[in-house]
């Protein structure tokens, strides 16, 4: 396989590990970036705090632009990328129950692991209110399977049903994060708050 | 300068850059031959049609039976869901948005396993993945799953449970004599066993 595929070359174990270390590193950089206060996560929604939505689009863009230059470069084959399959319905209903958990909680599921880890009691809160909704979701599965599996798409590319290629997609989408860049900090300077 | 400039000075010129020029789309990471040969040994390809009944029974939109028989010999007799693509036009373009995707898993199947291991072969050869051959064809499916034999009453336990699941299967299916006999003779209960789906094994991500 390529230079940078390691699947097969080193062992399920060394994978699990090299991800350990990983994600502790992950952690702790969301951690001293302030990702493990409710209150800068929540600002996103009254605009006070925008953070989130730069760091989240800059690791957007960065990712695909790494992506698509090292496809360019053949160092990696796109096609063997794990993109997560659709499922239409199930995306909107679980990002309406995402989100409204996120607003009330004032955490996603990676971020309230972050705060349970410096002892903030809030995020311990919203990490057992995960692990019951992971419960409810399992034994009520055969309610919900069919919404669960309706509208299978395959995995769909946005820039293939615009019929434009990878990579002038990748320009609109980075003009379009360098756009909402603006209008956050701008959104901040418009609706300040003194201490959160 | 503010961070929003020093960031748009970098990723802009590198998103022109992306945007003018030509897509990759060669597959630089090809099965080589012994890695094909080692996966025809370890008969990967293979699910078996238990398996494939229950994700029929089941309604799994993620299975893609693919009858690579002629036309004719498809319009007389095929699986549930399945499309036809006769192995004559396996490498025509209109067909590899099927083969070369990442979603649904491919099982190709004809009477025995000879030409959907062929298809099989020519769609790895291409670095397509999730593509797999129906154990035995349709000629044991029609043995086992539409036809299945009770077990000698000597016979280990899981193989009066592979029964039961084939005979629910069969029922679910359309299978002809199982409706015919009744089936009292047996004390287990005739409630299809549950068989796990094999899911990929790559990781998603999340937040």
């Amino acid at each position: 396989m390529g230079p940078l595929s390691v699947n097969e070359l080193i062992s399920e174990n060394t994978n699990l590990f090299l991800a350990f270390v990983i994600g502790t590193a992950f952690g702790f950089v969301l951690e001293s970036s302030g990702f493990s206060s409710s209150r800068k996560l929540a600002g996103v929604f009254y605009g006070y705090d925008m953070v989130v939505l730069k760091v989240f689009f800059t690791g957007a863009i960065t990712a695909m632009l790494g992506l698509l230059f090292f496809s360019l470069f053949g160092w990696v084959d796109l096609d063997l990328v794990y993109v997560n399959p659709t499922y239409l319905t199930s995306a909107i209903v679980g990002g309406i129950i995402m989100g409204l958990g996120f607003i009330m909680g004032g955490y996603c599921p990676g971020t309230s692991f972050c705060g349970a880890s410096i002892g903030k009691i809030d995020a311990m809160v919203f990490i057992i209110g995960l692990f019951l909704g992971v419960s409810l979701f399992g034994a009520g599965y055969d309610w919900w399977e069919k919404m669960y599996l309706a509208k299978f798409l395959g995995s769909p590319k946005i820039s293939e049903s615009l019929g434009l290629s990878d990579g002038v997609f990748a320009l609109l989408l980075i003009l379009v994060a360098l756009g909402m860049f603006w209008a956050a900090e701008w959104a901040e300077k418009k609706f300040p708050r003194e201490e959160y | 300068m503010k961070p929003r400039i020093w960031l748009a000075l970098f990723v802009i010129p590198l998103g022109l850059i992306i945007a003018a020029v030509p897509q990759n789309t060669s597959h630089p990471y090809k099965l080589t031959a012994s890695q094909l040969l080692e996966e025809v040994n370890t008969r990967t390809q293979f699910i078996t049609p238990e398996t494939v009944a229950d994700m029929i029974v089941k309604k799994d939109p993620t299975l893609q039976l693919i009858d690579v028989r002629s036309q004719g010999e498809f319009e007389k007799f095929s699986l549930p869901g399945a499309i036809n693509i006769p192995i004559a036009d396996l490498l025509s373009e209109e067909h590899s948005g099927i083969f070369d995707q990442d979603a649904k898993m491919n099982v190709f199947y004809s009477n025995s396993t000879l030409m959907a291991n062929e298809a099989w072969m020519l769609t790895r050869q291409l670095g397509y993945e999730n593509n797999y051959v129906l154990e035995g064809g349709l000629n044991y499916w029609f043995e086992v799953i539409l036809n299945p034999q009770e077990p000698a009453s000597t016979s280990p336990d899981e193989e009066f449970a592979k029964y039961d699941f084939r005979k629910g299967a069969s029922q679910a299916l359309g299978g002809g004599t199982v409706s015919a006999q009744t089936p009292e003779t047996n004390s287990a209960a005739p409630k299809p066993a549950i068989k796990a789906t094999p899911k990929k094994k790559k990781a998603a991500g999340g937040c």
